[in-house]
């Protein structure tokens, strides 16, 4: 390598050019450094040297060399793995002294514990656990069976976790979570790493038994070799690593049986994770044990970033020697989860799954809407997101079992002979069943892309109901055969556009109601807002309604009561459905919410849309454009909007309470959704929106002119979605 | 820095060197410019080579190359064999630059070891 000194005096200096990179034919490599630097002192200071067709925008986006934030290739620590391996960072064994050996690999255990759940939580598997020098290079583990089992079984969980989330392809943010950038996931043998495991836990076994025996006096029924040398600590070692292995045991197992294709293995997956999270109790139960032995000791500051049980720093990880193999430029500095966060995410996470585990697996449309409606509610990371997709919708059906067509058929109330109908092959209709299969999957991602995604996709249900209802019309008249296949025909044509609206209106709903969830509204907005959901559950009620209507009429017969139906028959031949009484309950508190927001702006002055940026009218475009742009609903746009909420006074309100309609009908459904703890639970929350609202409702109307020091806000304290008025005094 | 080398365009630039050209003929800044698109060869202070087209150069002695490929040796104690990537357009600081060599035919050579000669 040349002095950097002597290139500095300007003088010219040997330079041993290695013969692996050639300069061209009939020339060589000449140095040039002093014919540069004289040039560049003779250039003016604001003068570059360059050729034609330079462009100076295109040279601002060169990397800088040895710029930690654009140049991946700087040697910090090794030039590479095995210079790394050359001096001694990954020892094996990992001591000679077996105590300080087995501590050692327990530390490992718990450091790639602790890159997994980074890497599940959006780090880069190069970053994370590929840092792990061990894994790096799987052949020279061989001779430590503990060592080389344990990294085995986690390649093999990553491996499997990557095939999973990458099938299902929903293009969120494992985009990153995926790529390996050529990180050898999977080596060979690792296949039988379970067997490999089931030995070594075997072997453990028996030298807890051994040590627990030698312990109480017993006599040793076999000669077995201690874990390792020093007694006292041999029950701990043993019971330490024992747990360790079995959980990567049993969450090898749940991922598997989860991948079984119709849900056939979520009874046993469901075992299995019971048994994960006992080892997860256990290894942390360990910890104290484990810093006990760390002889060195340390302080208690910044023990909740330790990223082992002992606390101690593991050998054999160095997260540089990667860097080359990601991105062109240096990935984004992460941070570790500590031990104790990673195994609260895989506690979490194996709660998720057990969820997931839960499912009936009742092919039914509504049934796997709600269950994951209602799965979202806890949050669950990408990996659940991942299984739950892979559930629901595999090989083009419904749980793998059940054919789209026939979901739909059934979701639209139709006879079960329908869904065998000639109409399925229907290039349009086919199309319907991709979309079908497309919202399920939107519905499994996260929070903001699946607002983002279900906007988009309110034009494709538009669109795909006009295609539907000409496909259908040259269907119906290109049927030649019999009088009932004729009426097959319409019926099925009828109920499934019904139902295509129905979901339209359904998607519109929710891509609404997750705005508060994500927080995207101003409460200068919530009129707005509320006038909308308003507006498109009308007209979801209407569509649902209809649907049921529709059935009723096919079938000829009427629903059927349920016995505890406490809902007064007065000579009605007609009973409402509950689901529809709901969403007029529903109906009733946003347009109660609707009507006090623009009463307090109309007569209060509360919550205007005033701002030196955007008008009303271009923040209604702003945040409903998605909907405008589907024409969903028809007719809905701002001075729709404006010509409803103008006239709205408190004096009116009082007349026209919804928020005790909302509350006469949530009590009436008690008795309905009696069996199904869930709806109770939304009833409840209704009820109590309904009523703290009357309330404030009663007190603004009472007071509101006569005490100018009212504060009003509203919250979401009882539902996510509609708010609870609360009147202060300031 | 004047507006014409904000604009970027290359005939501004043009204009501005051929006036300095003429204002003050440097050989070398001329043999500087022969070298442009030449590939180079550039070995940096933590032991990597960098081979790409010389793009251009500032008053500080920064290069920038285009094309470039990053080589290093798997040990820092040679002799091993050199990985190589792709790294695109980069800038080598005049500080982190150990050695330049450019690729020249016999021609460019001889008229090198001349101007050497010169001065």
């Amino acid at each position: 390598m040349a002095d950097k000194s002597a290139v500095e005096r300007g003088k010219d200096v040997k330079v041993p050019i290695s013969p692996s990179i050639p300069s061209g034919n009939d020339t060589a490599w000449v140095d040039v450094s002093s014919i540069l630097r004289r040039a560049s002192d003779d250039i003016q200071s604001d003068e570059l040297i360059n050729g034609e067709n330079f462009n100076l925008f295109a040279a601002m986006s060169a990397l800088e060399i040895m710029d930690p934030k654009m140049d991946s290739g700087i040697v910090s620590t090794y030039y590479s793995v095995d210079e790394a391996i050359d001096n001694g960072a990954a020892p094996i064994p990992l001591s000679f002294d077996r105590t300080t050996d087995t501590q050692c690999v327990i530390d490992i255990m718990d450091h790639l514990l602790s890159c997994e759940a980074t890497w599940h939580k959006g780090g880069s598997l190069a970053q994370t656990v590929f840092s792990c020098i061990y894994l790096l290079r799987p052949e020279r583990t061989s001779s430590h069976a503990l060592l080389h089992s344990f990294c085995r079984v986690v390649r093999t969980t990553c491996n499997a976790v990557v095939s999973t989330v990458s099938d299902v392809r929903t293009n969120e943010e494992e985009d990153l979570f995926v790529m390996a950038y050529g990180l050898q996931l999977k080596a060979d043998g690792d296949e039988k790493c379970l067997s490999m495991l089931n030995a070594v836990e075997e072997t453990l076994a028996r030298q807890l038994k051994a040590c627990k025996a030698l312990s109480s006096k017993r006599r040793v029924l076999e000669d077995i070799e201690p874990l390792q040398g020093n007694l006292d600590f041999e029950e701990g070692f043993c019971r330490a690593v024992l747990c360790r292995l079995r959980f990567r045991k049993h969450f090898y197992h749940v991922l598997t049986c989860m991948r079984r294709p119709q849900g056939k293995g979520l009874e046993v997956a469901k075992k299995h994770i019971l048994s994960c999270l006992s080892e997860l109790d256990s290894m942390l139960k360990s910890e104290e044990f484990l810093r006990h032995t760390y002889a060195c000791g340390i302080s208690e500051d910044g023990l909740e970033d330790k990223t082992t049980a002992s606390g101690r720093q593991p050998i054999g990880f160095d997260s540089t020697l990667n860097s080359r193999s990601a991105a062109p430029t240096p990935p984004r500095a992460i941070k570790l989860l500590s031990w104790k966060r990673a195994v609260n995410y895989f506690q979490k996470l194996l709660h998720d799954l057990e969820i997931i585990c839960s499912n009936s697996l009742d092919p039914v449309f509504e049934s796997a809407l709600r269950f994951v409606v209602d799965f979202q509610k806890f949050e669950p990371d990408l990996v659940a997101r991942a299984h739950i997709q892979h559930l629901l919708v595999q090989d083009g059906k419904l749980y793998g079992c059940e054919p789209i067509f026939s979901v739909i058929c059934k979701a639209a109330l139709l006879p079960e002979g329908a869904k065998n109908h000639e109409l399925q092959k229907n290039e349009t209709v086919v199309q319907l069943g991709q979309l079908v299969i497309n919202l399920l999957r939107v519905l499994c991602t996260n929070t903001a892309w699946q607002r983002r995604k279900l906007g988009k996709i309110l034009q494709d249900w538009r669109i795909i109901y006009v295609q539907l209802e000409l496909a259908f019309r040259k269907e119906f008249g290109e049927i030649t055969s019999t009088s009932t296949d004729q009426n097959m025909c319409l019926k099925i044509c009828k109920h499934i556009l019904i139902w295509v609206e129905e979901q339209t209106y359904s998607v519109a709903l929710r891509f609404l109601v997750l705005g508060f969830e994500l927080e995207l509204y101003a409460t200068s907005e919530y009129c707005m807002v509320y006038w909308y959901i308003y507006v498109i559950l009308i007209k979801l009620t209407e569509k649902t309604h209809l649907r049921m209507m529709l059935s009723n009429e096919s079938t000829g017969r009427r629903k059927s009561k349920k016995k505890r139906d406490i809902v007064n028959d007065m000579g009605k031949d007609y009973q409402i459905p509950p689901t529809v009484l709901l969403l007029q309950c529903y109906i009733y508190v946003a347009e109660g919410l609707m009507m006090m927001l623009a009463s307090l702006r109309n007569e209060n002055k509360l919550f205007l849309c005033v701002g030196p940026f955007n008008t009303e009218q271009e923040r209604f475009m702003q945040q409903f454009e998605l909907l405008q742009k589907a024409f969903v609903p028809d007719h809905a746009s701002y001075f729709s909007y404006r010509e409803t909420i103008s006239n709205a006074r408190f004096s009116t309100l009082s007349m026209h309470n919804c928020f005790k309609d909302a509350q006469k009908i949530a009590k009436g459904l008690h008795g309905n959704f009696a069996n199904d703890p869930d709806r109770m639970v939304e009833l409840r929350r209704i009820e109590q929106v309904a009523e703290h609202n009357a309330v404030a409702l009663n007190l603004v109307c009472r007071l509101g002119t006569l005490e100018p020091s009212l504060k009003i806000s509203f919250e979401f304290v009882h539902h996510p979605h509609f708010a609870v008025a609360s009147v202060k005094r300031s | 820095m004047n507006a014409a080398q904000q604009d970027g365009t290359c005939s501004n630039h043009a204009e501005i060197s051929d006036s300095s050209e003429q204002k003050n003929p440097s050989p070398f800044v001329g043999h500087a410019k022969k070298l442009i698109h030449h590939r180079m060869l550039i070995g940096i202070k933590d032991g990597r080579f960098f081979l790409g087209s010389f793009y251009c150069m500032d008053k500080q002695g920064n290069i920038i190359l285009q094309d470039a490929v990053e080589y290093r040796s798997t040990r820092r104690t040679s002799p091993s064999p050199m990985e190589h990537r792709a790294v695109g357009l980069i800038l080598i600081p005049f500080s982190c630059r150990t050695s330049c060599h450019a690729d020249c035919s016999v021609e460019d050579q001889l008229s090198l070891l001349s101007l050497k000669d010169q001065n």
